[in-house]
């Protein structure tokens, strides 16, 4: 490490700065991208079907179906880039933006993987070190910038599906955001802290000698609020009120075209990433590998990877499971089922730790 | 007589609506992996290129024109089949093809030209129905597909050799000289 | 850093302020609550950003924007031509506020902690620092906030709703 960063004339730490910033992002990214292709070839194959496998590198090498992503790509790129006349050019063009950087951002505070320190220097595998003072408070932030991101890209459309698509998905995202702040704060409560990385830490050990220490068996209530809310929050089924094929086209999206339709899609995705590192993060332990105390760094990063995956697959598999909500049943769903939910749930755990749990 | 529709009684679990949701999950979760560990080929999508599936009988593909087992066509220029098509894809120019008398047994039409327009025509059969001799089928092949309008206008010796290869007949692109009566027509 | 976030701030204020269309000012509006918020962080208060950012970006303005989208104010009004007599008082009103601020926060006592050698620098805040002085030192406040915001709800409730 010091000798390649003496050789680019940085610092060690900037040097550690941008290879993870390089490596969290590129890594969201690809996964961002494979999941295009996970989703389809899963939701076919929960359907009994078959699924995008026949596009190929060369025109020889299948590998099951993965070049498909490249092809999309490839067809992306290549389409003509369409304005609608009416639409307000500038937010037209900033609103991809402004739903891809939220969904990539809310990653920076989550670790990946154990701090390990070498030659004297602790290396933290989180973009922002520990003990920023943001902590868990930052995806929620962020999380609340995405609406922009869906509410820019409806209204300057100009076009009343989008707007109506946007109002919705705004509406839903705003409040679900406030079950999800509640479910978090009962976890800030019991942790003691709010920094990602206290939040993992205490999360290590068993729990009633067979179970791993995670935060799920001790607040499996706030686990479903806060897992519920992340489905409202990434606007996907049963919950994704953007879009709507039978009542109002594609949505929040109905005018974008090439690139800035596939970054839209993107960011749904790397939306999907980041939630489901968030749920890992809060309730699953992050990088804590069960009944192993203190990992090595690399099994950690691995157990993290694996459970990441595993949410973003239970994100795909619920989409193709569950029908679609009703508007009505959503905000009933939220405002008074999920808030009161999280409101039992703090109210419990305050109790416990009243009690001196 | 009003019909008492029973609601089906939800229990409380069922009203939790987590474990109904578990339970559609374990189910899609079982196809997932019923059709990962089976084979693509054994699926039930038929993968179109590689397999094919198979036509019924009564199937109405491409249309062939039928020959005797001299080569010679079967068709004799009646235009039934042009004035049964409700689509208008078939016309026909006949011919006299043979200086022999009708009395010595020989039909003497035939088509000059037979040609069926394939964007036109709808694969009703009515020609197939219209013919009196049996002369047009419509056969299994459905794999029609040109790059350009031209080539979607079947002529005679195109739906002559429609299905060489399937029945193993050999091309041919030549009305065959008749040397012996078709049939005998009773005077 | 703090020329970039108050660059930022004032630049989305003045935005906000020229935009004849409604959204986009609001959206400029939003610009300058992140430029506040980059601010916050500056001043080692990384929870006052964060929180900056969740209330205000994250729930106030997309309200505001909702209201306006759904009021369907799309057309840009047309500015009526101000008398210049207007324009000069609101100018010398601008002059004399901005003077004001900037001798308010000459004469700090925080600013004057600041320029002494070898003073304290300030702690990051923290969310258990904030929760302490809420909870202990301003509990009065704090609690009267909170009645307040009460009272306002059920007021809301109380107008939109016409049969409870």
């Amino acid at each position: 490490m010091d000798m390649l960063a003496s050789l680019l004339h940085i610092t060690p730490a900037v040097l550690w700065m941008v290879l993870k910033v390089v490596i969290v992002f590129g890594g969201v990214m690809s996964l961002a991208a494979i999941f295009t292709w996970v989703e389809r070839r899963g939701s076919a194959m929960i359907q009994d079907r078959i699924g995008p496998n026949r596009a190929a590198l060369f025109g020889k090498i299948r590998i099951i179906g993965l070049a498909q992503i490249l092809a999309d790509g490839i067809k992306m790129f290549f389409k003509e880039d369409l304005v609608p006349t009416d639409s307000n050019r500038n937010l037209f063009w900033l609103a991809p933006f402004l739903a891809f950087v939220p969904a990539l951002l809310g990653f920076a505070v989550i670790p990946f993987g154990k701090s390990f320190s070498s030659g004297g220097a602790t290396y933290h595998l989180s973009v922002l070190d520990p003990g920023n003072g943001m902590g868990m408070l930052y995806p929620l932030a962020i999380g609340g910038m995405a609406v922009y991101g869906v509410l820019v890209a409806a209204w300057s459309s100009n076009n009343k599906w989008s707007i109506l698509g946007g109002m919705r998905a705004s509406a839903a995202m705003v409040s679900y955001e406030i079950g999800m702040s509640l479910a978090v704060v009962s976890i800030f409560m019991t942790t003691g802290g709010y920094d990602p990385s206290e939040i993992i830490s205490s999360q290590g050990g068993t729990f009633l000698g067979v179970l791993p220490n995670w935060n799920i068996f001790h607040q499996p209530l706030g686990f479903i609020v806060f897992f519920t809310c992340m489905f409202a929050e990434t606007n996907r089924l049963p919950f994704d009120f953007a879009e709507g094929e039978s009542e109002i086209v594609a949505g929040f999206n109905t005018e974008f075209g090439s690139m800035k339709f596939s970054l839209m899609a993107l960011a749904e995705y790397s939306h999907m990433m980041t939630a489901s590192a968030l749920i890992a993060t809060l309730y699953f332990g992050g990088w804590q590998v069960p009944f192993v105390q203190n990992p090595p760094v690399l099994l950690s990063v691995a157990c993290f990877v694996l459970k990441l995956l595993f949410f973003a697959w239970v994100f795909v598999w619920i989409r193709w499971t569950l029908p679609r909500f009703r508007y009505d049943q959503l905000m009933a769903l939220g405002w008074k089922r999920m808030l009161p939910l999280a409101m039992v749930n703090l109210v419990f755990h305050a109790w416990r730790m009243s009690q001196g749990h | 007589m009003a019909v008492v529709v029973k609601r089906a009684e939800l229990t409380w679990l069922d009203r939790t609506y987590v474990w109904p949701v578990l339970q559609g999950m374990s189910i899609t979760f079982g196809h997932f992996i019923r059709n990962l560990f089976t084979p693509t080929a054994k699926r039930y999508t038929v993968q179109y290129p590689e397999m094919k599936s198979v036509i019924p009988d009564g199937y109405r593909g491409l249309h062939e024109l039928k020959r005797f087992e001299d080569g010679a066509i079967k068709c004799v220029a009646c235009f039934m089949c042009q004035e049964a098509c409700p689509a208008r894809c078939i016309s026909i120019e006949a011919e006299e093809f043979s200086d022999l008398n009708i009395t010595q047994g020989f039909e003497e039409k035939r088509p000059a030209t037979f040609k069926i327009d394939m964007l036109r025509c709808i694969y009703c059969g009515m020609c197939e129905e219209a013919c009196p001799k049996d002369a047009i089928w419509l056969r299994k092949d459905y794999e029609l597909a040109a790059y350009d309008r031209l080539s979607m206008q079947y002529g005679k010796w195109d739906l002559m050799n429609t299905y060489d290869e399937v029945d193993g007949k050999e091309r041919i692109s030549q009305d065959p000289t008749p040397s012996v009566p078709r049939r005998t027509i009773a005077l | 850093m703090f020329i970039t976030f108050a660059l930022i701030t004032l630049l989305g204020a003045i935005g906000m302020l020229l935009q004849k269309n409604v959204i986009v000012a609001g959206l400029c509006m939003v610009v300058a609550f992140f430029g506040v918020a980059g601010l916050f962080v500056l001043l080692a208060n990384p929870v006052a950003a964060a929180l900056q950012i969740i209330v205000y970006t994250g729930a106030i303005m997309v309200l505001v924007l909702f209201v306006i989208m759904m009021l369907n104010s799309h057309e840009e009004e047309k500015a009526q031509a101000s008398h210049p007599v207007q324009k000069w008082v609101s100018l010398a009103l601008v002059v004399a506020a901005a003077i004001g601020a900037v001798n308010l926060v000459v004469a700090s006592p925080g600013l004057k902690a600041l320029g002494i050698k070898g003073a304290e620098m300030p702690q990051a805040m923290t969310l258990q620092k904030v929760g302490t002085l809420l909870f202990a030192d301003h509990v009065l406040g704090f609690e009267v906030a909170g009645l307040l915001l009460l009272a306002a709800m059920i007021g809301a409730v109380a107008l939109t709703k016409r049969n409870l």
